[in-house]
Parts: structure tokens; sequence; C-alpha cells
């Protein structure tokens, strides 16, 4: 089964927004980028960009009909900033011209006058000084305070966890065109129609109903463009409205980089206690997320952080503590894995220390915690159908833990210069929208009388193979074959009010309302069939390999009979079906609920070898093991595997996304970004699924697969931090992330290297008491 | 803003003849994309880095967001519409098919300058081991797939082509 999109991706006639046939009359934007990172904005001078010739306007927040906000989640957020700008790249405004780089050029003319205010790009420092977003957040299970005097070991720590940018090649974008009245009709590079819908609609002041968005394809998201993908359209649809023109407004690579938002940075405390067996007792942690100038979803990614605190263990005491933190920083959004990963960051991080402390490998403790049947989250789901256990035992069996192990200490000893470090990293990752009310779908499905079918629901196509699976679900329900499906591009007059196509949940929502546009329409049909064929028990009526049988025998009717004689005999051939996740809710008063339909369970083993002298070094092998319940199409699901651990190895290894104090980006182009190319993967990669019984919560068994892969990619951070630990016995090692080849060798010979120069190279973090009110001892 | 001079450029992309009068500073990119219509030349970075506006100069894969119409003056351009001449309603090139048949792709969008990159690789090296595989990727992103299936994809699309 191969992707739903392969034939048209690899002739090129696959269409991107930027890819459409141009409409007469189309003029393109650009934007008016903030230079600073915090400030008020005195003056814009527009004149010199408005006096070169075929520059149409120059649009700036005092022309927006609407209201000039786009906040998705707090109303904190300026489409263009109107008095003050927050951070750098900010947008100011917007010069629309008859081609994109006429409009480029007019916008580098306009030079805005902004009087600097002070500039915070350190979450803890915004921390210290009240700037925090919404409300902080604490789950609480059990009790740690009284659980440390019960521990033989309690370590505390501190992690740094950088952020990420997403690349997905495909850049932002929108093109808008003008319709009847106040009509408009986008296409736009979004995993969310309907934000950009609602938000086009508010900034223009008009009902959403006037708003279209159509979606057939995005070149690739990650979450980049979940919420982000907003401001652009929004702009678009702003031109449009004013000059009565069509409008594109594709960002350059460099505005995107500069202007979007990214994986948040974390900064953490931790504190851990143990028995000496290597039982968890207690896990304090504190968060404190970079979220960047404004909210977007960062105060929901903050919560994932939360139910994510203590991955796939069982802790009797736990205290989560977490904080979105203000600061000028372009605001950080959704990026694959929500706020997830930074959180078993922390804990795997603080297992690390505390196997240090105890002398014990970091594995025996992982092993000895994973979560069983029944055991409770800090927020108050009961693990079910708990294969955390299974997925490390069938890693075990299948890989040989103890012979990797036996074979990378002969290594060690046999080599000086160079280490090689093993991890486990076993992953427990919860399904569903945090956000209880978005786990909704909807599907609408055409059966037409040559018996081809349309379908379209919410989900937007980014690469995740989401057509395929639809088609497959499609075919497999109405027992056609999938050559008579089209999965139709994402569109805000067919299908309303959708969620976004995010939290891995896109197939369980509207495969889930698909197989129920379906039903409704085959229940029709078999009526008919009852009816014209004079069967008995209609129930018994089934349609298989496109002929319709009675009891399993054959009736004589095909696929093509039954729709044309539907249509003759006036029975509709077209359905609209819902999907609402049964049985979740949480309850943010008590922060306990069952927020989650089910969780994806995994183990991978990874190895890396370090040149300790260089400090570059090579990922040997991941080998997994994989919870997918009964994949719908293992093809695109493993491609999800493989993709997903390529951008969580990137996370923790190269890609080392960076702002200078005055908040300014220091990778503006892939040329210093680094990301992950052809040599990067792992040579030995190994991928098995765990087979196991039917999930029942989503579509025949299946389960969801965007996010949890990346969770596998954490384990290389270990790996290398213990071929470093291997090399440097003795020395003490951070929990800063990404660990490239220049922060290996700073945590191998930082201390060696002059204070002033470490101090510079390590950074100045203060120094603070994160858990004051009891002691910290270590004993092993 | 004075406008440029322009300049007469005829080039032979795809095979066919086209004659444009173009700024100077315009990139073969952009002439292909916005000129001719030829979408499928995809723009990642801007900067050479990314790959996925690669095609075919005399016969060679090259960055087109590198290089101005002008230069292509003259001489042939294969775009990855070229792949399959008919504008694609016969059988895909097999480079293409092995790309469907080993799921070497997901959003698609560097696809393109992909198979473009690795047209005259397997030109030159027929049956190219894993190595050589992966050296004439190297200049070629793609965010979607850890690559593993891309270098299958090659190695598909080799034995294809040298067993006709």
């Amino acid at each position: 089964m191969s992707h739903y999109d392969a034939t048209h991706h690899t002739r090129g006639t696959s269409r991107y927004v930027g890819d459409l046939p141009e409409p007469e009359g189309l003029c393109h934007a650009a934007i008016v980028p903030s230079p600073l990172a915090h400030g008020k904005l005195v003056r814009l001078d527009s004149a010199a960009a408005l006096a070169l010739p075929e520059v149409i306007a120059v649009i700036t927040a005092g022309d927006i009909p609407g209201e000039n906000q786009i906040g998705p989640l707090i109303q904190d957020e300026e489409l263009l900033a109107s008095e003050t700008v927050h951070f750098s790249g900010q947008p100011l405004a917007i010069v629309v011209a008859e081609t994109p780089e006429l409009a480029r050029r007019a916008a580098g003319m306009i030079r805005p006058e902004i009087v600097l205010l002070p500039i915070i790009t350190d979450p803890r420092e915004a921390f210290d000084r009240g700037e925090i977003i919404g409300a902080t957040r604490q789950f609480v299970l059990g009790n740690v305070e009284s659980a440390w005097a019960a521990c033989d070991v309690v370590v505390e720590g501190r992690c740094d966890i950088g952020g990420q940018e997403h690349v997905y090649l495909e850049t932002q974008g929108a093109r808008a065109l003008p319709g009847e009245g106040d009509a408009i009709k986008l296409y736009s590079s979004t995993q969310s129609p309907y934000v950009v819908q609602r938000s086009v609609a508010k900034v223009l002041g008009v009902p959403y109903h006037l708003i279209e968005v159509d979606v057939k394809r995005i070149g690739g998201g990650f979450g980049g463009k979940e919420d982000q993908a907003t401001p652009w359209a929004c702009l678009a649809a702003l031109a449009c409205r004013l000059t009565g023109r069509p409008v594109e407004l594709i960002l350059s690579r460099h505005d995107d980089l500069l202007m979007t938002g990214k994986r948040h940075a974390y900064s953490s405390d931790f504190k851990i206690g143990l028995d000496k067996t290597g039982k968890i007792l207690a896990y304090a942690v504190r968060h404190y997320q970079n979220a960047g100038a404004s909210a977007d979803l960062s105060p929901a990614i903050l919560e994932r952080t939360l139910f994510h605190s203590t991955n796939a263990y069982y802790i009797p005491n736990v205290h989560i503590f977490a904080a979105s933190c203000r600061t000028n920083i372009p605001p950080a959004t959704a990026f694959r894995g929500f706020g997830g990963p930074q959180g078993m960051f922390v804990i795997e991080s603080a297992i690390a220390k505390a196997a240090e402390a105890l002398g014990i490998p970091r594995e025996e403790i992982q092993r000895r915690n994973l979560i069983r049947e029944g055991q409770e989250f800090p927020y108050g789901q009961q693990a079910e159908r708990a294969r955390a256990e299974a997925t490390w035992e069938k890693a075990d069996a299948l890989y040989d833990l103890a012979a990797i192990h036996r074979k990378i200490e002969q290594y060690n000893r046999d080599h000086y210069e160079t280490k090689k470090g093993l991890a486990v990293m076993p992953i427990c990752f919860g399904i569903s929208f945090t956000a209880t009310f978005m786990n909704q779908g909807s599907a609408l499905v055409h059966i037409y009388t040559d018996g081809s079918v349309s379908i379209s629901t919410g989900a937007v196509e980014m690469g995740q193979g989401i057509s395929s699976k639809l088609a497959n679900i499609t075919a497999r329900t109405l027992g056609i074959g999938e050559s008579r499906i089209k999965v139709e591009s994402t569109n805000t007059t067919r299908i309303a009010n959708m969620s976004p196509s995010a939290a891995s949940a896109t197939t369980d929502l509207c495969g889930g309302a698909a197989i129920r546009a379906c039903e409704e329409i085959l229940a029709r049909l078999r009526r008919l069939a009852a009816r014209e064929l004079q069967l008995g028990d209609e129930t018994a009526i089934t349609i298989e390999n496109e002929q319709v049988r009675y009891q399993g025998q054959a009736t004589g009717w095909s696929w093509r009979k039954l729709v044309e004689t539907a249509y003759f005999s006036r029975i509709s051939l077209s359905a609209h079906a819902f999907y609402a996740t049964p049985n979740i809710y949480f309850d943010k008063q008590k922060e306990k609920g069952r927020p989650f339909n089910y969780h994806v369970y995994g183990t991978a083993i990874l190895e890396a070898t370090v040149d300790c002298l260089r400090g570059t070094y090579d990922i040997d092998a991941v080998k997994i093991v994989h919870d997918l319940g009964r994949p719908l199409n293992a093809v695109v699901d493993l491609g999800q595997i493989e993709g997903g651990l390529a951008q969580g190895l990137g996370w923790m290894t190269v890609e080392d996304l960076q702002f200078d104090h005055t908040g300014k980006l220091l990778a503006g182009a892939l040329a210093n970004y680094k990301l992950p190319e052809v040599y990067f993967m792992p040579e030995d990669l190994q991928v098995n699924f765990l087979e196991n019984d039917d999930n029942p919560n989503a579509p025949y068994g299946s389960k969801a697969v965007g996010e949890p892969p990346l969770l596998y990619g954490l384990g290389v951070f270990f790996a290398l931090r213990n071929a470093a630990r291997a090399f440097r016995p003795g020395k003490t090692l951070s929990f800063h992330a990404p660990m490239t080849p220049e922060r290996l060798l700073l945590e191998l010979y930082g201390d060696q290297m002059p204070p002033d120069e470490r101090q510079s190279a390590e950074g100045n973090g203060k120094t603070r008491q994160p858990f004051p009110d009891t002691s910290t001892k270590e004993k092993a | 803003m004075e406008n440029a001079p322009l300049f007469s450029v005829k080039v032979t992309v795809n095979g066919q003849l086209f004659e444009r009068e173009v700024e100077p500073r315009l990139l073969l990119s952009d002439f292909l994309r916005h000129e001719l219509a030829l979408t499928g030349t995809h723009v990642g970075c801007e900067h050479g880095v990314c790959g996925a506006c690669t095609v075919l100069l005399n016969g060679e894969a090259v960055r087109s967001c590198l290089i101005f119409a002008v230069q292509a003056h003259g001489q042939e351009i294969v775009t990855v519409e070229g792949l399959t001449p008919d504008g694609g309603r016969e059988a895909l090139h097999p480079l293409q098919e092995a790309f469907r048949e080993a799921h070497g792709l997901q959003c698609g969008f560097c696809t393109p300058g992909i198979l473009m990159t690795l047209i005259p690789f397997l030109q030159e090296h027929p049956q190219p081991s894993e190595g050589e595989i992966r050296e004439a990727l190297s200049g070629n992103l793609c965010r979607c797939t850890g690559y593993h299936n891309i270098v299958k994809a090659v190695q598909l699309a080799a034995e294809t082509l040298r067993h006709g």
C-alpha cells in the first residue's frame, strides 16, 4: 500500500499553495518585521515604499477592519503590532506589490522607529519577574514531602532543553481570493483550516461563513502549522480585502525562520528519591517553559508536559509544577510531542542521575518502575492495556540487551579515545487532545452512480499518510476497492468546525467519522437490497470485494448495481457523520480525570559511538519495539516511526536552536541550522511492532502513530552521555540538550577551561534552591 | 525603482524550446515555476542547502535556486515534469515507480529534487553501493522520512533500471 499521493508527488504534479495556477491580477505581500525584541513602536514610515511604482499598498495595524487579535487560547497576540513589539521578527506591516521581489524590496525600505524596552530571553528570569502566561499548574499524586524520608537515595538536578525549528520544507503561506461581497476564499498551508477561518473572520469583522478555507495538502507541518499558519492567512486575507485583488503571501525561508515559533525550550529542576533496589518512591519536578512573546498554544503544551512528566513509569508520590514563562522570542508553538518530550527528558535525566548515585545501570531503574495494568498516572487515569513491560520484554528478547551491554563494555575496554554508550528509552504517550472538546471529527461521504466515492473530512494531509488511511478505511468499510475512493481536499464548506490535524489523533477522529458515514449509507443500501432481493435478514447482507452477499453467499448484485438501484429508488447516497471520542474527561480544578482515550507504548535501545577527542559521534543503532495495535497501513506507519525518530534524534543532537541575549535568532538560514541529513540516521535501524489485541478505541484496532516515535530520539542523549562517562567516569555531566559535538567537548573538558571561558560557555545560571524545604542526601 | 533591462532567454525545457524576456536577476527556479508554470520544481531554502529545486542542466543535477535564468540561455533543462513527458498520463519512470513502491516520500515537497539528483547518478552508477547512494543524496534534505526508505527506493530503482 503506497502513499495516496505517491504518483503526483513523483510526477511533480502535487500542488502546494505556491503551485496553484495564478489567477488574473494576483499580487504579492511581504512582511515588515520588528528588528528589536521588545520596545515601543513610535513610528513606521512607509512613504518611500509607497513611492515605488507597482507597490499597491502598505498595511498596518490601524487598517484592520475587525479585531487585531489572533491569540488562539488567550487574547494576547496582535496580528500586526500596534504599540508595542514583543519579539524580533514580529510583523509590523505588510507591503502588497505586483511581484514578490518588489514587495520584499519595498518592505525592506520601511524603517520602524522603536524605543527599546528590557528584553528577557530566559524563562527562569521571566518567572522571577512574574511574566507568567495563564495559571501555573500542579499535578500531585501521593505525598512527596513525607516520602523523601523513606528513600535510601535522593538526588536533585537541573535540565536545560533546547527548542527546535520545524523546517517543514514548504514554508508558511496562503493565497486569498476575493469572492462576491465580503466573501474570501483562502488556500492556506495549515494543519488547522477552521482556526484559519475563524481568525480571518475575526480580523476582517465578518461572519465565519464568508470565509472559505481549502487545503489540499501541506509540505510538512509537524505542529508548526497547527496554529502558526494563521497569521499569514490572516494577512493575505486582509490584503485581499483592502486591495480587492487576489493576494499571495509565501514566507521566504529566512522570514519563516525569523517570524515563526518553534518547539519550546524548557529549564527544569528535578528531585528524585529511590530505595536501594532502584524503586522510585518520589519525584518532584519544576518546569519553566520558555513560551516566547505570547501564549499561542503554550498553556496546552504545558499541560502535556505535566501529563507526561513520569513517562512510562509508575511513581507513587509525585509533585509536578509547571509554569509558562513569557519571554521576548517568537511565540513557541506546537511541535510533534507537544510538550510531552520535555517532561520525559527530565524524568529520564533524573533516573540517570539516580542510577549514578546508586551505582547501578540506568535501565535497571527504568525496568523496575515501568507502569503496570491498573496503576495510576499522576493525573488520575489508570493504565489500561498497559504495554510498557511487554514492549521492554520483547525488545530485550529480540535484541538481547545483556549482549549489547557486554559488547559495549568490551569495546570500551579495547578503545581509549572512542567510547560507546547504550541507552534504553521506554515511552508512553497519551492519545487524545488534552482539551476534551477538541476530540471530535466529521466526515462527508458521497457515492456517485458509477460506484466511485468521494470522502471529505477535517483531516489535513501533510505527508503523514492520512489520505492513504482514509481511503483504506472507507474502502474497507464499504467492501469495495481503494481505487474507487477519492480523498478530497480539506474544506471548511464541506466540514465545519474541524479540529486541527494534530495530537496524533486525526485517524482516530476523522477515520472514526468516516466509518460512521459509510455505515449509515450501508444501512440504507442493505435495507434496499433486502427489499429488492427479498432477503429476510438485512443484517446478514454484506459487501465483499464489491459483491453483495447474503449469509456469505453471492446474490448476483455488484456494488455498481446496488448503487444504481439505490439512485433510481431515490435513496440518499451521501452521509455526513460525526465522531466524538467517548469516555474522556478532565477536571482542571482537581487536575484529575481520564484525559486519554488510550496510551501508546514502546521501547527503544540506542547505541552511539563518541570520538572523545573531537566530540563527534555516530548513532550506531536504534532498535525499537513499538506498540501499534493492528496497523491500518504498516508501510505508512513505519514511515512515521522512522521520520519521527529522525526528528527526535535531531532535536537531541545536531539541531541547535539559539537566540542571543537580545532575542535575535542565531540561525536565520538552513545553512546555519543543521538538520539530520542522509548520513545522520543509524545504519542499524530495526523496528518491530508489538502485535497485540485490537485497540477497541480506534478504527479497526489501530493505534495513533504520529508523535510517539519522536520520543525514542531522547534516548540518544543518554547513550552519548554514557559514552562520555565511560571516557571520564568521575566527571559530573550536565543535562543540557542538545548534545552537539561542541557541548559534548564542553562536558568532557569544560572543567579544564579557564574559569571565565567556562562561565561564558556554560552560561551563568543563577544558583537557587529549587526544593528549599528538604535536604538532599546522596548515599549509594 | 529602476527597472532592470530585460534579457532574452532561449532555453529548451523538457524537450520544448521556450523564449522569454526576463530580468537578469531572475532565478532559474522562479523562471521555471512562474514563467513556464513548471511548479514541480520546489523551492525550500532559497540558497542551495535543501536540494528541493534540483533540475538537470545539460544532463547534470544543479540547484535551480543558485542559477540565474539567463545562465541557462541556449542550454537544455529537464525538470521533474520531464520524467514522464506526456504530462502524466503514461507509466511512471522506474525511479518514480520505485519511490512509490518503497514509500520513499511523505509530504512530497522534497521528492522532485531528490528524483532529479538521482537521474544522472543512476546513469553513472548503475550498481550503486549504499554508501554511494548516501553520498549522492547528501545534498538533499527530507524532514519527513528519516531517509531509510529513500535509500531503499534508490536501490529498487537501480535494480529495475538494470533489468530493463
